[in-house]
């Protein structure tokens, strides 16, 4: 059964779609990854499966109902979207994490034990556990994303979006972001990520789905997705087809 | 006790010693006791067993003069901090303030046209005048409100630039009218300054409903404003209405300084410099820093308060200027120690 599926989905800021006609489907305990060039739609369509925006045409399921019939409070329980971009205003690691079981606790209560002890599991996971009384705002730029994902974490919804997780991350802490959404999807959720590294996606999805000027170009695992003739025609540039000695994934390098 | 509990039970304890001290205190001394004891007189009850030994001239200045003002003190200062929280808040930037959407230039126009040329001389006893003031606080936040939307939605820079336009706007009418009705110009000249001399149970009691229901609705907002901060995608993701949260939080706060303004004119600083201060001490979880900065603000201008009705007796120094004077040293403090706090 599909966790979420697009079906027929266009949507536009203006006149002009940013996202066209794009039908997919995504299954529990699959790690996928959204690549493109820059302007392909890869975050509107993250923020499509979110809920964030609505589409103009075509409709957006989760559990097989339309999207549209989830109230706010109940797609928070569902679906994480870690958006590109965040705000650190001083509050503590802990309270950062805090912040993703706020659906599940009423606007003047307090975070239950139970609560607590998920966002001390999430702060375990990601190695950040010992930052708890850190200002995030005084974080480095690896250790904010971690607090990011831990939040998401903390949420403990069935599906995680993230958009673009591991720019401005160096190679170690990259590859870590990718291996614990990895394990995220083993333990039965339906990751979807933005990643511009083709290496990354390569690496580590189960599934990809490429995006060019608005349209699915093409979707599938990354070994049969990754050939030079899709990397020239959507990127514009001309890769050998390499892959990794011991994993066999295709590798993109110029 | 908990201790969350003592801790409010001191700032409180804090609160009424700062109020019964600058009861007592200024031109006519009246000893603690005494204020004391006529307050105490005032109860239901118990009232009428406390022996009067106090004159009945002291007793008008402590029921009629200070007590009012000395509240309004701590209710203009409480609701000018708590509403600097939720516009640093809503509009993402601890530099803002309450007056950063027009709420200031707005009653200050409303009041230049009460003073210059709807009000006669010597205005301090005409209760319209906070009428006129907190028209046009509401009426230029709209503008403002109506003006920072893009597609439909408010957008937190549209909002700034918005408001200092419109600001820049209001301030130049309001020089304009000054110019051509220069002989009522030290009545607006004070009012722009912001001052708590001659206010009476009137003012008190315009602003009060103001200034606690707002603070109400903003506790009951906090929790929302706390995950607003992380930007509105992730809020959306964790369950909240950005854009009403947003709405909400700025008309709130546009009330609560609002009617604060418009009974004591522009007293600046407070609204910006107390949260600021509070966040960089206890983080920025909204709903303990806006009870903090409440009861602090509070404190802060009545400090203010006394000290310009005190320091240069029988003369009175606007408390606008000693809010600036105490405000600029401070803020340069902070800037100096918290520079790498919002990374």
């Amino acid at each position: 059964m599909d966790k979420m599926r697009l079906e027929n989905v266009t949507f536009a800021y203006g006149a002009e779609p940013v996202v066209h006609g794009v039908s997919l489907s995504m299954k529990p305990g699959h790690f996928y990854g959204v690549v493109g060039p820059n302007g392909a739609g890869k975050s509107t369509l993250l923020k499509l499966l979110d809920g964030f925006i609505r589409p103009r045409e075509g409709t957006v399921y989760l559990d097989g109902k339309d999207l549209r019939t989830f109230s706010l409070a109940r797609l928070a329980r569902e679906i994480a979207l870690i958006p590109q971009s965040s705000y650190y205003f001083p509050f503590t690691v802990e309270e950062m994490v805090m912040l993703g079981r706020a659906p599940f606790y009423s606007r003047l209560g307090t975070p239950s034990a139970r609560d607590r002890e998920i966002v001390r599991a999430s702060m375990e996971i990601t190695g950040i556990a010992h930052l708890a009384g850190r200002l995030a705002s005084s974080l480095s730029g690896g250790e904010r994303q971690r607090v990011t994902i831990a939040r998401a974490f903390a949420q403990e919804t069935k599906v995680l979006l993230l958009d673009e997780p591991t720019t401005h991350l160096d190679l170690e802490h990259q590859i870590n972001t990718c291996r614990l959404l990895q394990r995220k999807s083993r333990e039965g959720v339906t990751v979807a990520a933005v990643l511009h590294d083709l290496n990354l996606a390569a690496s580590f999805c189960d599934h990809v789905f490429v995006l060019a000027e608005g349209r699915l170009r093409e979707e599938g695992p990354p070994e049969e997705v990754f050939k030079p003739e899709l990397i020239a025609e959507v990127f514009r540039v001309t890769v050998p087809p390499l892959h990794h000695p011991l994993t066999g994934r295709p590798i993109i390098a110029p | 006790m908990s201790r969350p509990l003592r801790r409010w039970a001191g700032a409180l304890l804090i609160v009424f010693a700062a109020a019964v001290a600058a009861t007592a205190l200024g031109s006519v001394r009246v000893n603690v006791r005494d204020v004391l004891a006529i307050l105490a007189s005032r109860l239901p009850w118990v009232g009428s067993l406390i022996p009067r030994t106090w004159s009945a001239a002291h007793q008008a200045i402590v029921l009629q003069i200070r007590l009012p003002r000395v509240l309004l003190a701590l209710v203009v200062g409480g609701g000018l901090s708590a509403s600097g929280v939720l516009f640093q808040g809503s509009l993402r930037n601890p530099l803002a303030d309450p007056y950063i959407i027009g709420v200031s230039s707005g009653a200050s126009l409303g009041a230049a046209v009460a003073l210059l040329l709807v009000i006669p001389k010597g205005w301090a006893g005409y209760a319209s005048l906070p009428l006129f003031a907190f028209a046009g606080a509401v009426l230029a936040t709209l503008t403002v409100a109506r003006l920072g939307q893009r597609r439909g939605r408010l957008e937190p820079t549209s909002l700034l630039l918005a408001g200092v336009a419109v600001g820049a706007f209001l301030t130049a009418v309001v020089s304009a009218l000054m110019v051509l009705r220069i002989e009522n110009l030290q009545d607006v000249y004070l009012w722009l300054m912001g001052s708590l001399s001659g206010r009476t149970w009137v003012h008190l009691s315009m602003a009060a409903p103001y200034v606690f229901s707002g603070l109400l609705l903003a506790l009951w907002l906090a929790k929302d404003l706390n995950i607003y901060l992380l930007g509105e995608e992730a809020a959306h993701s964790l369950g909240v209405d950005v854009q009403r949260v947003q709405r909400l939080v700025l008309i709130i706060g546009s009330l609560m300084a609002a009617a604060c303004v418009s009974v004591t004119g522009v007293i600046g600083f407070v609204g910006l410099m107390v949260p600021h201060a509070l966040r960089l001490l206890l983080g920025a979880e909204n709903r303990r820093l806006i009870l903090h900065s409440f009861w602090v603000g509070a404190v802060f201008l009545l400090a203010a308060d006394t000290l310009a009705r005190s320091a240069f007796a029988p003369l009175e120094v606007p408390v606008g200027i000693v809010t600036a004077f105490v405000g600029g040293p401070f803020f340069i403090y902070l800037l100096k120690r918290g520079s790498s706090f919002y990374g």
